[in-house]
C-alpha cells in the first residue's frame, strides 16, 4: 500500500493503490478509462480597505471519479474526501457493479495546514497605492488580492503521477471607469511596479481620444500580445474547438501563420509556482508545439480526443473543477522570439498603433471571428510612441489575423495572460510572448 | 449540518468577543448532461458547504469551507472593517412550491430531451447540427444561522438547459439558447429546436437596412438584454446620477407603460425562496412605477441608510460567495389583456426583432447603445422579409420612453437573477447595417 501520512505533503494519506484497484474494476471494457482525481483548494483574500468583512478564506476539497467508455463519460463527484463518499461515487459511475469487489480504499487527508502568513498579502494594496502616487497619479479604487492554492492527485488504473500544485495571486480593481483584473505569479517588488503602470495609463486613458475605425498596421506589446495569442491560437487549436468543425486530423499540417509563428504550450516552463510535470488527467505535460513556423504541429489534447488518434498526443487537460469532466486547455502559451527589437517594430508601423495590454478577449470557434478588447494605446509616430488614445477593440478571423503577423519582437516578457472562462471553466492560463506587429489589423472604438 | 453544531459555532465565536456572526449551509444534488465534442457527458454531484462570517465592533472575517463547519475553525484573526448583520424580522407565511419533492431527471430522459431537439433541428433544416447541448439539474437545502436570532431554513430547486446550433451555411456564428426553469422536464424539445432554426434560418437568409426607423416590435430576448443593461441603474450604488440624467421635465424616466419589479417570490420562479442570502424576508418590490424612478433594490443596510423600502434582495450565488444585492425575479410587468398579435397587427411598417446576435455595446453614462439583432421586416403586420446583421441603436433614455405597447408574454432568462420581460412595442430607435 502506497501511504504517505506526511502532512506537509498535501493530499497525503490517500491510499492509491487500493484506488487504482476500485477503478480497475469498473474499468472492464477493453479500451475504458477510468481515473480519481483528488484537489484541495485554498483561497486567501484581502478586500478593499472599506469593506467588510476583512479577511477572506475559503478552503474546499473533493474528489471526482470518471469512467469513460466508447465516447460516453460518466462522472461522480464529492464535496469531502472520504472513505464512504468514495464507495459511493465509485458505484454510480459503474455501467455494472463486480460480484466480489475489492474493499473501498483508505482516504485520511491530513487536515489543512494552519494559514500560512498573509501580511505580504495585507501590505499589497498599500504598496501599489504608492507606486501610483510616486507616478504622480491619484485616483478612486478599490482594490481586492487574493492568493490562490491548489493541491491535486490523480490516480488512474495504472498510473498514480506525482502531485500536484499551483500557487498565485490575483487582484482586481474597481475603478470609476470600470473594473481591471490581473494575475500575478507573486508579490514581488516588480509586480507592484506592474500594477501601478497599468493602473495609472488606464486613469490618464480615460481623457484620451478614441480611435475611428480603421485598418492599420499595430504593435502589441508582450502581454496582449499573450492573450491575442491565448483566443486565437490557443482556443483555436484546441481539440473540442476542432471537433466543433470536424476532424481534429484535419487541421495538423495546416499553413495558420507566417513563418515567424513558432507558438508552444509547455505547463514545464511556466512560472515556477504554478509549474506542472502532469495535467489534470495525470498524463506528463510536455513541451507542446501548436504552430511551428505557423504550421499546425499538435493540437490541445485530452484523453477523450486522444484516445482513438495515433496523431494527438493528451496532456493537456484541465478541470476547472472536480464536479466538471476535464477538457482540453492550454496552461503556459509562448511565442519564441523573433529578431527584432521593439524600436524596429516600431519603426516599421509608422502611423499605427501600439497597444501594450488587453483587457479581455473572444473566439467564436465556428465562424473563427475573435475581438480583443484595449483599454489603452498610444499611436506610433516617427518610430516612437506618440499620443495615448482611448479604448478600443481588435477584430477579425483567426486566419486574417495570424496571416498578417509580419513581425515578431526579441522582447519575451513572462506575464500572467489572465482568467480564461471557456464553457464556463475559469482557470488561470499564463504565457510568454514577445511583441508582435501586425499588417492592415481591423480596429474600431 | 444541525442547528445544535451551528450554534455551538456562534458561542464558540462569541467567546473570541465575535458578537456578530452568521452560520450559512448549503447543500445538494445536481446533474449535469452534456452532448457535444466531448462526446456524451453524464455528471451526478452532492455538494455540501459552509460560510462563517463573523466580526467584532473593530474587524471581521469570512471563512467558507466544504463538508461541515467545526467548533474550532481554524478562524484567522478578524480583520478590516467591523460586520453588521440584520435584525431577526417575522417572516411572511410561504408555501413550499410542490414540486420540490419530484425527483431530479436522470440520464436516460435528458439524454433523450437533448436528442430529440437535435432530431427536431435536423428534420426543420436541412444541414442543421446541435454542437453543443447541456442539461444542468439540481436541488439544495440551505440554513442560516445568525447571532442576531434569524433561524431559517428552506429548500430550493432549478434546471438550466444551453443549446448551441449551427446551420447550413458556411462561417455564420452559432445560434445560442440559454433557459431555466424549475424542473428539466418543462423544457419543450419541438419549441426548442423552432427557435434555433429560426435564428440559423435568419442568419442565412437575412439582410440589414442601411439605415431605418419606424416601429419595432421587441421580443423577449431583446427586452431582457435591454433590462440587463439598465441594472446599474435598478441595483443602487450610486444609480442616483443616472436617474437623473434620464429623468424629463416630468420626472420620468420612461413610458407611463413602463413598470419594473423585482419579486423574490414569484410563484414558480426559479428563484423562489421566503428569505434572501442573509436571511430576510424576500418580497415584491416596485422599482419603476409607469414611467417613475422608485427606488433601486435594496438590502436592509442600504435600505436604512437611504431610508428605502427593503427588497430582501441579497443573493449568494454559492456557499463560496458572500451575499451581494441583485436580482431575484426582476421583470418587465406584462399587460395581461394585450396579445404579441394585437401589437403585431398594429405595426404598418416596421420590424419584428426576435433575438440578440451578439453582445452589444451599451454606455450609460454617455445614454447610447447598440446591439446586434436579428428578426423580420414587417409590412401591414406580416413579415416581409428577414432581417439579420443589423444593429439596433439610439439612447437608452429613448427605448424607455419609446415604449408604445406591452404583451402579456412575460419570458425569463438566467442572467445574474432571472430578468423577464414580455414582448414590447418601441419607437425612437434606429436600425443601421453599420453601427457607426
Amino acid at each position: 500500500m502506497e501511504l504517505c501520512d506526511n502532512p506537509e505533503v498535501p493530499l497525503s494519506g490517500l491510499d492509491t493503490t487500493s484506488v487504482a484497484r476500485c477503478l480497475s474494476q469498473i474499468a472492464d471494457h477493453g479500451n475504458d478509462l477510468a481515473d480519481a482525481f483528488f484537489e484541495r483548494l485554498e483561497e486567501v483574500e484581502y478586500p478593499a480597505a472599506d469593506e467588510a468583512p476583512g479577511i477572506r478564506v475559503r478552503r474546499e476539497e473533493g474528489f471526482a471519479i470518471r469512467l469513460v467508455r466508447d465516447g460516453r463519460t460518466w462522472l461522480a463527484a464529492r464535496d469531502q474526501i472520504a472513505t464512504a463518499a468514495f464507495g459511493e461515487a465509485l458505484r454510480q459511475v459503474a455501467r455494472a457493479l463486480p460480484s466480489a469487489p475489492y474493499p473501498e480504499p483508505a482516504l485520511d487527508p491530513a487536515p489543512f495546514p494552519s494559514l500560512e502568513d498573509t501580511s505580504r498579502l495585507a501590505r499589497f494594496p498599500t504598496s501599489v497605492t504608492r507606486a501610483i502616487r510616486r507616478r504622480l497619479a491619484a485616483f478612486p479604487m478599490r482594490l481586492r488580492v487574493r492568493r490562490h492554492r491548489r493541491w491535486i492527485r490523480v490516480i488512474g488504473t495504472q498510473l498514480a503521477p506525482e502531485p500536484q500544485s499551483e500557487s498565485f495571486h490575483s487582484c482586481d480593481v474597481d475603478l470609476p471607469w470600470g473594473r481591471f483584473g490581473a494575475l500575478i505569479p507573486d508579490l514581488s517588488a516588480a509586480s507592484v511596479e506592474r500594477l501601478a503602470t497599468s493602473l495609472t495609463t488606464l486613469f490618464r486613458a480615460q481623457e484620451a481620444p478614441r480611435v475611428k475605425p480603421t485598418r492599420c498596421g499595430v504593435v502589441l506589446g508582450p502581454p496582449a500580445a499573450a492573450v491575442l495569442l491565448h483566443e486565437v491560437v490557443g482556443h483555436a487549436l484546441e481539440t473540442d474547438t476542432l471537433m466543433m468543425g470536424g476532424r481534429v486530423e484535419s487541421a495538423l499540417g495546416l499553413q495558420l501563420g507566417g513563418p515567424l509563428l513558432n507558438v508552444l504550450d509547455d505547463p514545464t516552463n511556466a512560472p515556477e509556482s504554478v509549474r506542472r510535470s502532469s495535467d489534470d488527467e495525470g498524463m506528463i505535460a510536455v513541451r507542446r508545439w501548436l504552430l511551428r513556423e505557423g504550421v499546425v504541429e499538435q493540437p490541445l489534447a485530452d484523453l477523450f480526443s486522444a484516445h482513438d488518434s495515433r496523431a494527438l498526443m493528451p496532456g493537456a487537460a484541465r478541470r476547472g473543477t472536480r464536479h466538471r469532466a476535464p477538457a482540453p486547455r492550454s496552461t503556459h502559451l509562448e511565442l519564441l522570439p523573433g529578431e527584432s527589437s521593439l524600436e524596429d517594430l516600431l519603426a516599421e508601423t509608422d502611423g499605427g498603433l501600439y497597444f501594450p495590454e488587453v483587457s479581455r478577449g473572444q473566439l467564436d470557434p465556428l465562424s473563427g471571428r475573435f475581438s480583443i478588447f484595449l483599454p489603452h494605446g498610444r499611436r506610433i509616430s516617427g518610430g516612437s510612441l506618440g499620443e495615448l488614445v482611448g479604448a478600443c477593440r481588435l477584430h477579425g478571423t483567426v486566419s486574417g489575423l495570424l496571416g498578417g503577423i509580419v513581425g515578431v519582437g526579441s522582447d519575451v516578457e513572462s506575464a500572467g495572460a489572465g482568467w480564461c472562462a471557456k464553457n464556463g471553466l475559469k482557470l488561470p492560463v499564463w504565457a510568454s510572448a514577445p511583441s508582435i506587429r501586425i499588417e492592415a489589423a481591423e480596429v474600431e472604438s | 449540518m444541525t442547528r445544535e453544531l451551528a450554534r455551538s459555532v456562534l458561542d464558540a465565536l462569541a467567546g473570541r468577543g465575535l458578537n456578530e456572526a452568521e452560520v450559512y449551509f448549503k447543500s445538494g444534488r445536481s446533474r449535469r448532461f452534456e452532448i457535444g465534442p466531448q462526446g456524451r457527458i453524464a455528471s451526478s454531484s452532492q455538494e455540501e458547504g459552509w460560510a462563517v462570517r463573523a466580526g467584532s465592533d473593530r474587524a471581521s472575517f469570512f471563512v467558507a469551507g466544504t463538508g461541515q463547519p467545526t467548533v474550532d475553525g481554524p478562524w484567522p484573526d478578524p480583520d478590516g472593517q467591523p460586520l453588521r448583520l440584520p435584525p431577526a424580522v417575522s417572516i411572511p407565511s410561504w408555501k413550499p412550491p410542490g414540486d420540490l419533492e419530484a425527483p431530479l431527471a436522470g440520464e436516460i430522459e435528458a439524454i433523450r430531451l437533448l436528442e430529440a431537439i437535435e432530431k427536431s433541428l435536423r428534420s426543420e433544416l436541412a444541414g442543421a447540427r446541435l454542437v453543443r447541448g447541456l442539461l444542468d439539474e439540481g436541488s439544495s437545502q440551505t440554513s442560516i444561522l445568525t447571532s442576531r436570532g434569524i433561524e431559517e431554513e428552506y429548500r430550493s430547486r432549478a434546471a438550466s438547459l444551453y443549446v448551441e446550433a449551427t446551420g447550413p451555411v458556411q462561417g455564420a456564428e452559432t445560434a445560442r439558447i440559454s433557459m431555466a426553469s424549475r424542473e428539466l422536464r418543462s423544457f419543450q424539445a419541438p419549441m426548442i429546436a423552432h427557435r434555433l432554426v429560426d435564428r440559423l434560418l435568419l442568419q442565412g437568409q437575412g439582410e440589414a437596412p442601411e439605415r431605418d426607423r419606424g416601429e419595432l416590435l421587441l421580443g423577449p430576448a431583446l427586452g431582457v438584454r435591454l433590462l440587463v443593461a439598465l441594472l446599474p441603474l435598478l441595483m443602487g450604488g450610486g444609480s442616483d446620477a443616472l436617474v437623473r440624467s434620464l429623468r424629463d421635465r416630468r420626472g420620468r424616466i420612461g413610458s407611463e407603460l413602463l413598470i419594473v419589479k423585482d419579486d423574490g417570490r414569484y410563484r414558480g420562479g426559479v428563484l423562489e425562496a421566503p428569505v434572501d442570502g442573509e436571511g430576510w424576508p424576500t418580497r415584491e418590490t416596485l422599482l419603476i412605477a409607469e414611467g417613475r424612478f422608485r427606488q433601486p433594490l435594496a438590502s436592509w443596510k442600504d435600505a436604512k441608510r437611504l431610508g428605502l423600502q427593503v427588497s430582501g434582495c441579497v443573493r449568494r450565488a454559492s456557499w463560496r460567495d458572500l451575499p451581494r444585492v441583485g436580482p431575484s425575479h426582476l421583470f418587465l410587468v406584462p399587460s395581461p389583456d394585450v396579445k404579441v398579435a394585437s401589437l403585431l397587427a398594429a405595426v404598418a411598417r416596421g420590424y419584428y426583432l426576435i433575438d440578440t446576435q451578439g453582445s452589444g455595446r451599451f454606455d450609460l453614462e454617455r445614454d447610447r447603445f447598440r446591439l446586434p439583432v436579428c428578426g423580420f421586416v414587417l409590412r401591414q403586420g406580416r413579415a416581409a422579409a428577414p432581417l439579420s446583421g443589423a444593429w439596433l441603436t439610439g439612447s437608452i433614455s429613448s427605448w424607455l420612453r419609446g415604449i408604445q405597447g406591452v404583451a402579456r408574454d412575460l419570458e425569463f432568462q438566467p442572467w445574474s437573477g432571472m430578468i423577464g420581460s414580455p414582448t414590447t412595442l418601441v419607437t425612437g430607435l434606429e436600425l443601421r447595417r453599420n453601427p457607426e
